[in-house]
């Protein structure tokens, strides 16, 4: 099954049991709906699915109003972009709501534009950036474990979040580790190998970069745990810690535009714990502002350089 | 009628002695949260406090405090609450600028610009989605109507058909700049009928006026499931001069927040003896002998309860 259409499923199933809900947005019940994302939410009884005129900073509001209102509802942004029109709501306004404590819920499900070409405005893949302004939790949604458990258990959750959905990944195969993963930390951190040599942890958006690597090691005789960090927030990172203490050796992953990638912050810690790191990330440059591939890749080669391995 | 004149008027003069309580603990610096006093604001917060029914759901300003006061707040919680005690209308969490009382009807409150619109819309959302009765009111300013929110709002009140106040406090000012320094003028009455929306414009600060034509307002709004925009003509009382070397006699100073050293609670509740002080006006309307009666009556209470 197609990532987008598995994504769709789920966001479907996980507010099945919460009435009334709201799935509002531009054209999220029109035309393509956002590339299949929204297609058919909103049809289960006590469910509503509003196509919204283009007002982003009211329709941010509009989640915490129906919040205080004690209705649960997820705005859907075609692209991330258009979130920057509703930071205010996100920051002030969430910060008095948070105070009364909502018992509904209210998720901002964006859809990360990290698929290239899109042009010179069109590609802000910084999710970590919107929810590090109010401290308010973010998830990355990259395979089918981290659908299942991200989306089932929180999307519908009390409260109040962000979660942003790959437009690179929308017509791929969804990635499925065919198990349950070794670990599943609150949505927040996913273990689905452990190796003996290295540990990959693969933050926003790379899991299916970091599978690859992990892949590639794996054909030169080395095995590698891999851990995918859903969290777009720093967190709790000790299970990844743990393990790379044990294989001696961390490679992060963070493919995120943003100066402030959660990966920066676990490479401290493991530096701090004396663990031999090494962080691939997007260097700043000038090819960001025309239209181009974006492309993340990471070189095998050169992470095995980088310890030593070859 | 006479008794619900008396009430609104006895409401006014609360409002006005409170603030001017309070006022003089500004002054004596008994709090550190920016507090915006509302002199001059008391005859709309009494009509729309008056006006509101069981469901009717209130998003509030930075400048909120009338309305919290008309909404049965008391001096002594309001007092408290600006000094952060546990004592105070909201635990002491919220102090001035957002300070919300959802039991009384006060949903939200936000001290961001515009802010409150847009959550107003969904609060009228989910009365809808969820069956209730009951109208969304929301206050703003003629400083805060500029943002772009208020825009966006009204296409979502006639979009979706929700029923709606918008409440502008025109008292013509955005802290320092008057509204011809700063912009184009606006018309409110154009904007409101090119998005579906009904408009009325208030003026004169007499608070039974404004509770009728409010009443009859909020009953077309849920009835037509449309939104209405009222204009309310007032003045924030508080301005003074002050002598700079530019201006020896004084440069005139808007009344924005804090203390205003140009009030005292000991002058008595009316502060300028024209029509945009409301106490003033109840004295044209009930004789300032009555009106200094109830005052001193009011004042006793609140004391006491002090």
């Amino acid at each position: 099954m197609k990532y987008v259409q598995y994504v769709n499923q789920a966001f479907k199933a996980a507010a099945e049991k919460v009435q009334p809900f709201v799935f509002f947005g531009q054209n999220i019940a029109a035309g393509s709906c956002l590339g299949g994302l929204s297609r058919g939410l909103g049809g289960s009884p006590g469910h509503r699915a509003l196509n919204t005129p283009n007002v982003e900073n009211t329709l941010v509001g509009a989640g915490f109003g129906m919040m205080l209102g004690g209705v649960s509802s997820a705005f859907f942004m075609k692209q991330q972009d258009f979130l920057l029109l509703g930071l205010d709501q996100i920051v002030n306004t969430y910060n008095a709501v948070r105070q009364h404590a909502p018992r509904a819920s209210f998720t901002i499900v964006s859809t990360v534009v990290d698929s290239g070409f899109e042009g010179i405005q069109s590609s802000l893949n910084n999710l970590a950036d919107f929810c590090s302004f109010a401290r308010v939790p973010g998830y990355t949604i990259a395979c089918k474990q981290d659908a299942d458990s991200v989306i089932g258990n929180i999307f519908a959750r009390p409260g109040f979040r962000l979660m942003g959905v790959s437009q690179r990944l929308f017509g791929t195969e969804i990635m499925d580790f065919g198990a349950e993963p070794l670990l599943d930390r609150d949505g927040e951190i996913f273990q689905y190998a452990r190796g003996a040599d290295l540990t990959v942890a693969c933050c926003n958006l790379t899991l299916p970069q970091g599978k690859g690597l992990a892949d590639e090691l794996a054909g030169q005789g080395l095995s590698a745990s891999l851990f995918g960090v859903a969290a777009a927030m720093p967190v709790d990172y000790a299970p990844i810690l743990e393990d790379a203490r044990r294989t001696g050796r961390l490679v992060i992953l963070d493919d995120s535009k943003s100066a402030n990638i959660a990966g920066q912050g676990l490479r401290a810690e493991a530096l701090e714990q004396g663990v031999k790191t090494l962080l691939v990330k997007r260097g700043h440059s000038e090819d960001w502002y025309r239209p181009g591939a974006e492309t993340f890749s990471v070189d095998a080669g050169a992470v095995l350089a980088g310890f030593g391995l070859k | 009628m006479a008794q619900s004149v008396l009430r609104l008027a006895r409401e006014v003069l609360r409002l006005r002695l409170t603030m001017l309580m309070l006022n003089e603990g500004i002054k004596a610096k008994a709090f550190r949260v920016p507090i915006h006093l509302a002199l001059g604001h008391e005859s709309i917060a009494v009509a729309v406090a008056a006006m509101m029914q069981e469901g009717d759901q209130l998003a509030c300003s930075h400048r909120n405090l009338h309305y919290n006061l008309a909404r049965g707040a008391t001096y002594a919680q309001v007092r408290d609450e600006f000094a952060l005690m546990p004592t105070g209308l909201a635990g002491g969490r919220a102090g001035s600028m957002n300070l919300s009382n959802p039991g009384a009807g006060i949903a939200y409150t936000s001290s961001i610009l515009g802010n409150n619109l847009a959550v107003a819309t969904g609060l009228a959302l989910a009365k809808k989605v969820k069956g209730e009765t009951g109208l969304t009111i929301v206050v703003t300013g003629d400083g805060a109507m500029e943002e772009g929110t208020l825009y966006e709002s009204l296409q979502m009140y006639a979009t979706y058909r929700l029923p709606a106040m918008i409440i502008v406090e025109n008292n013509g000012w955005s802290l320092a700049t008057r509204i011809e320094e700063r912009r184009c003028p606006i018309r409110l009455d154009q904007m409101a009928a090119a998005l579906g929306a009904d408009y009325v414009c208030l003026s004169g600060n007499d608070p039974e006026a404004y509770l009728a034509k409010l009443t009859t307002a909020r009953e077309a709004a849920l009835a037509d499931s449309r939104a209405v925009i009222v204009e309310v003509m007032l003045s924030t009382l508080g301005d003074w001069r002050m002598p700079t070397p530019e201006f020896p006699d004084g440069k005139h100073i808007n009344y924005h927040a804090g203390g205003t050293p140009s009030v005292c609670l000991d002058n008595g509740p009316c502060v300028r003896a024209e029509a945009d002080d409301p106490v003033h006006v109840l004295a044209c309307v009930h004789g300032p002998a009555r009106v200094d009666a109830l005052a001193a009556e009011i004042a006793g209470t609140l004391e006491a309860r002090a």
